[in-house]
């Protein structure tokens, strides 16, 4: 073991490490604890972002989920080369966009960026990113034909000038979002998270003499590339394919995902060559929301316990055909980009399983099911939110745990919330016995829920089901999980993504899908099979 | 001292008896009013029947002060009891009766992962297993409506089964029971007449509060260490009496007030943090005494440190808490249970956390420890891994001849060698670097642990002055107020005994809660006064019982508030009297007033909406005017001697040595200084002034 070359001892460092940590995380709770988006708040789905002056991130929140990784740096470093440069910052600035391509690939998700300052010199940059509750357009999910459903788009611009509210631009939120209040209270508790961070850095600095943040940024990041380096290192070099293939639409139009995976020395490559084209529904995926959702189950396999910066990701190479499934251009609509980006670590781990079969799970019942709902309920219109899980993929040394969300992070919505919200009624929420898949270690199990329309107005719902037509696959021998399946009663056809409506008295019965096994079934222990007929998860 | 009869007829003494089973140790606290004073001892927890190690105190009590048990008036009691039977998983056999179609909500969860990298990770598993949790045929809705009836020919059935399975307990959940009770009502009344051996729980009793998972975990929870206390408690109070004790008995709960012995066999669950709570509730007293009204209680003892927050001379309240987490401190990897608790954090940082150099080559501190055995390398039992226990030793704060007391020999030398062997050579640094650099990270992680938790009160640390107790808590202190720039740091006499001092001025309360969801403006208040009504009399009537005439109690009427859309409630105390249509104005005042101290900004244009309600009804504040601490008086010299200490801006210097028990009442002296008692050295580091108040406590100025 070689320490770290850097002006700050192994104490020092470690000390001011957690610090920068803390700090994100300080901010990170005032976001969360003061925003209105449903996935802010119960779903982790933010992220906040120390940067140096280069925009390169030193420190991420912990808790964020895997979305948001990489891109808040690649939105900063794309500010300073084409939008603003570095001597145009001023102290009090704030610059918004949810630009997909220079955020995290649709447009409820706004990124935040402001300046830190100190004595009268920049610094850094903190940034913020989180999903709002809405950005105009229709209702969220795969419906949308092209971008411009999407809603509205905000280029890089001040939102704030020295402190100075750009009026105009909130006007133009206000009367373009349904809900304005709620997004524009999110917009500012954006903008206080990013004001608590620069608050308790300026307190760091100065208690620790420091002049500015370079040394320091310099070390962590190097810190941790040299982490993700020897972890890579210690990989078997090669080229490791996988190939699989995804519902799409859910009616015949499906996807197919191929990717290679170049491991040489100290690192990796993933290039998705042969992944098919963008798809008419709003799936597709944009490269910065790519990279996230490969880079995650990468940096999960190799360098679990080390914080992120920018270094955790330079030995990190992602790379698609331009106009891909995977690689979306404009105006290919991107709303529920979130399925496809939700399917890249069953790709990563497929191949990686080639090369480090001992640090891969299996395949998961993912990607998480959302469903939307907007009506009015007691005269007042409500868009409802909630989201179910499928099965965890087994592990090389144990079974899968049951309804579990990866590789994004999302909670369900409580069924006596739901249903003080809106008008439906539960039905029925229980594991799905059998649809685990089978192996050496069993993948969890999906699970049933079903609800019905008890009021009198038909809802609109937009609904996102995945792996109804294609498995959660099993590695290493392991067998795949059961697929998932949609069915309305009384029966009628049905879209597994997209838009439709729930008539008064309809049942929406939704299966989802089990995890895939790992290992050969064969080598299953006797004791745990019959522990599983015990508890009822097999038959 | 013995007392006369002639004194305790004419309650001329009036004493009180505090008793706090830890996991280490049990120890006594108490109170004699005449003299004012406090006595203090400590014994061995005894396993696996923790009663023998409080009779062994007892007659330590008796031995050491002629205390005996008959004499007293009062005695509180708390004990690990239901935390240790969750985290070890040796409750009572339990089986759970819910909804049809929803007996899976308790293995469900919420769906979510604690640990975002850890593939590998495991979610806790549920206290009733699958093949023992059942679904009966009923259904009520949101608003209490009964949509599908109870199927009362299932009933017989279930009751088999339970039979079949040995079943000693059962959690009942129905869902939105919150809002209609009659079916939980009359499954429990079915197995009382039936089975009336088995245990049951419900839900509405429980934990009345809206989100079907964890008022599912929290009666399962009850239901799983109920037969167990019951048990226990029953014996507790069988072998008093047997020792000729007339008096009340009370038991401390989780949000820091008194139960009696039936509300705790009836809600086990609350007994959860009764510990932390006592350590709380003393923070809160010596609050009073020292007429400070916002501290930050820190105590830190073997494997973890605890902190949290005393604001306007009360405890924070929260209702999020998770037992028996399956990752240590990682917030979401344990069993949520919806109970009020005094709002502490936990980090895995104690005396014996382990301190290693990590995959990057930076020196880490916990959260893992050494625990008791083998322990810190310095206790020569076969422990290698350098600890902060180690650290502090090497440092020169601890003495290695003293420690509790000198009951234990400590290792210089193995504790330099740990360090050596596993830090300073693989660095590259000296023995004292490393241990410097211990002492200063697991200092580092509280602090920022700590900070985070003010921050998220909304809350500035600086503005609080500290207050230190637990084994390590004295000796770390000074470092992390330091780091949290806190102004004066208070360690206060009796700090090895704090939790069990503090069920000595807990009051006796009741809480009432019900979840009733509306928007502020759309209230039925008549409805609203009829409950909150309901629940303050339900209140006095456990106080009545609980021997407090209605004129000593006070209520407190609360309200769980958020704006419509929001995830996060905050809590604001009503107004008093009956609510109507004019009371909008001040409770929407009051939310908004709150939240703006929480979160700097409110929020126009967005409705109220009004969660969850809450009754506390409680008793008086016990005083206790303390004028003295036994085993603190001494005539010795308080100086001991001097010894090589090493600090960090100066590195090793000749430090004096005070003796805690032989320090005059306002006694005034500089830092550097190392005072030491036998359950904890405080260690004080330089640009500080220290000054023995009129009680003893030590009070340190801090000069940064």
């Amino acid at each position: 073991m070689e320490n770290v070359k850097t002006t700050f001892d192994p104490i020092a460092l470690s000390i001011l490490w957690s610090r920068l940590i803390s700090i994100v995380d300080e901010a990170g709770t005032t976001l969360q604890r003061t925003s209105f988006s449903t996935v802010t708040r119960e779903s982790n789905d933010f992220a906040v972002v120390l940067m140096d002056k280069k925009g390169r991130s030193i420190a991420q929140s912990s808790v964020s989920v895997p979305s948001f990784l990489g891109v808040l740096p690649i939105l900063t470093k794309a500010l300073l080369a084409d939008y603003f440069p570095l001597e145009t910052w001023k102290e009090g600035d704030v610059v918004m966009t949810n630009d997909p391509w220079l955020c995290a690939g649709h447009k409820p998700d706004i990124g935040i960026v402001s300046p830190i300052f100190y004595q009268k010199q920049l610094i850094g940059f903190i940034g913020t990113i989180a999903h709002s509750p809405d950005m105009g357009g229709v209702l969220w999910g795969a419906g949308s034909r092209d971008l411009y459903e999407e809603g509205l788009m905000v280029p890089p611009t001040k939102l704030i000038s020295e402190g100075k509210p750009n009026k105009t631009l909130f006007n133009i939120l206000e009367v373009n979002v349904r809900a304005a209040h709620q997004t524009i209270g999110d917009i500012k508790a954006q903008i206080a998270a990013n004001d608590q961070g620069i608050k308790s850095l300026h307190k760091l600095i100065e208690e620790n003499q420091l002049t500015d943040l370079q040394d320091l940024a310099d070390a962590v990041i190097e810190a941790s590339e040299k982490a993700m380096r020897e972890a890579l290192l210690a990989a078997p070099d090669g080229s490791y394919q996988y190939s699989y293939d995804t519902d799409g639409d859910g009616l015949g139009n499906g996807c197919h995902f191929e990717i290679t995976i170049n491991i040489k020395g100290d690192e990796i490559h993933a290039d998705y060559t042969g992944t098919s084209g963008a798809h008419p529904l709003s799936i597709n995926a944009v490269l910065n929301y790519t990279f996230a959702y490969t880079a995650y189950p990468i940096k999960c396999t190799f360098s679990p316990d080390v914080p992120n910066n920018d270094g955790s990701f330079y030995p990190i190479k992602v790379t698609a055909p331009k106009g891909c499934l995977v690689n979306a251009q404009k105006p290919s609509p991107l709303g529920a980009r979130n399925i496809t980006g939700n399917m890249l670590h069953s790709v990563v781990f497929g191949a990686l399983a080639k090369a480090v079969p001992e640090q891969v799970q299996a395949d998961c019942g993912s990607a998480c099911w959302c469903i939307v709902l907007n009506g009015e309920h007691k005269g007042k219109e409500f868009v409802e939110y909630f989201f179910l899980n499928g099965g965890y993929g087994a592990r090389p040394n144990m079974d899968g745990e049951h309804v579990l969300s990866f590789p994004t992070n999302v909670a369900n919505v409580p069924i006596e919330v739901l249903e003080t919200d809106i008008a439906v009624l539960v039905t029925e929420k229980s594991l799905l016995p059998d649809s685990g898949g089978k192996g050496q270690y069993r993948g969890g199990l999906g699970q049933r829920f079903s609800f019905k329309n008890v009021g009198e107005q038909s809802l609109n719902i937009s609904l996102l089901t995945e792996k109804t037509k294609t498995p959660a696959k099993g590695i290493l021998l392991g067998g795949d999980g059961e697929m998932g399946s949609l069915e309305i009663i009384p029966h009628r056809e049905f879209p597994p993504k997209g838009l439709d409506k729930l008539h008064p008295g309809e049942e929406l019965v939704l299966t989802l899908p089990g995890g895939g096994g790992y290992g050969d079934p064969a080598k299953r222990e006797k004791t745990f099979i019959q522990e599983d007929k015990i508890l009822g998860y097999i038959s | 001292m013995v007392v006369s009869a002639l004194e305790r007829k004419n309650k001329i003494i009036f004493m009180k008896l505090g008793i706090d089973i830890g996991g280490t140790f049990t120890d006594f606290v108490i109170f004699e009013n005449n003299s004012s004073q406090l006595y203090f001892a400590k014994t061995l927890t005894t396993y696996p029947d923790p009663t023998k190690g409080i009779f062994n105190g007892i007659r330590e009590l008796e031995e050491k002060f002629g205390f005996v048990v008959r004499d007293m008036d009062d005695i509180v009691h708390g004990t690990t009891l239901v935390t240790n039977a969750v985290i070890e998983r040796k409750g009572a056999k339990t089986a759970f009766i819910t909804t049809k179609g929803f007996e899976d909500v308790l293995e469900i969860g919420r769906e979510m992962r604690y640990d975002i990298y850890d593939i590998f990770l495991t979610m806790p598993k549920p206290l009733v297993p699958r093949n023992l949790r059942i679904g009966v045929a009923e259904r009520v809705d949101t608003h209490g409506n009964v949509i599908t009836p109870l199927e009362k020919n299932d009933l017989q059935a279930i009751t088999d089964s339970l039979k079949e399975n040995d079943i000693e307990a059962v959690g009942i959940c129905l869902l939105n029971s919150f809002a209609n009770i009659n079916h939980e009502k009359a499954l429990g009344n079915y197995l009382s007449e039936n089975v009336p051996d088995i245990y049951y729980s419900l839900s509405s009793e429980i934990m009345p509060e809206i989100r079907e998972y964890e008022r599912s975990s929290a009666t399962a929870m009850n239901a799983y260490v109920q037969p167990i206390t019951d048990k226990y408690l029953k014996d507790f109070e069988f072998q008093l009496k047997a020792f000729g004790f007339k008096g009340n008995i009370n038991i401390m709960i989780s949000s820091g007030k008194l139960t009696t012995i039936d509300g705790a066999r009836k809600s086990p669950i609350h007994l959860l943090e009764s510990g932390p709570a006592g350590g709380a509730m003393a923070g809160v007293f010596y609050g009073r005494q020292l007429q400070e009204e916002n501290l930050l209680c820190f105590d830190m003892g073997g494997t973890t440190a605890k902190a949290c927050v005393i604001y306007e001379g009360k405890p924070e309240i929260t209702n999020h808490f998770e037992a028996a987490r399956v990752k240590r401190f990682k917030k979401g990897s344990g069993l949520p249970v919806r109970i009020p608790v005094i709002d502490l954090i936990e980090i895995g940082a104690g005396g014996g956390s382990i301190a290693r150099v990590n995959t990057i080559g930076l020196l880490t501190v916990g959260p893992d420890s050494a625990s008791s055995t083998p322990g810190p390398a310095c206790y020569n039992l076969g422990g290698e891994n350098p600890t902060v226990t180690d650290a502090d030793l090497v440092l020169g704060y601890l003495n290695a001849d003293y420690f509790l007391g000198g009951e234990m020999t400590l290792s210089v030398a193995a504790a330099r060698q740990a360090i050596k062997n596993k830090l300073a050579d693989p660095l590259g640094i000296s023995i004292e670097e490393a241990a410097m650099g211990i002492h200063k990270i697991v200092n580092e992680n509280m602090a920022n642990a700590a900070r985070v938790h003010v921050l998220e009160k909304g809350m500035d640390p600086r503005h609080f002055n500290m207050i230190g107790f637990g084994g390590a808590g004295p000796v770390h202190s000074f470092g992390v107020a330091k780091l949290l720039n806190v102004k004066r740091l208070i360690i206060p006499v009796g700090a090895g005994v704090t939790s069990a001092l503090g069920f000595l001025v807990s009051p006796v309360a009741s809480e009432k809660i019900r979840s009733h969801i509306a928007e502020l403006n759309q209230l039925d208040w008549s409805e609203i006064n009829d409950f909150l009504e309901d629940m303050e009399k339900s209140g006095y009537e456990f106080l009545f019982k609980s021997g407090i005439p209605a004129k000593d109690g006070s209520v407190q009427r609360i309200a769980d508030m958020r704006y419509s859309g929001q995830g996060h409630e905050i809590t604001i105390e009503l107004p008093h009297g009956k609510l109507n249509e004019d009371s909008i104005a001040e409770i929407k005042r009051r939310f908004v007033k709150e939240y703006e101290f929480r979160y700097n900004r409110s929020i126009e244009g967005i409705p109220l909406e009004m969660v969850t309600w809450r009754v506390v009804v409680q008793g008086p504040i016990p005083k206790m005017a303390v004028k003295q601490f036994s085993n603190t008086s001494s005539d010795a010299d308080a100086y001991k001697g001097i010894r090589k200490v090493y600090f960090e801006e100066t590195g090793y210097l000749e430090c004096l040595v005070y003796d805690r028990y032989a320090l005059k009442p306002n006694e005034k002296f500089n830092g550097p200084a190392i005072i030491e008692e036998t359950e904890s050295t405080t260690v004080i580091g330089i640009n500080s002034i220290i000054h023995m108040d009129t009680q003893k406590n030590i009070i340190i100025d801090l000069n940064t």
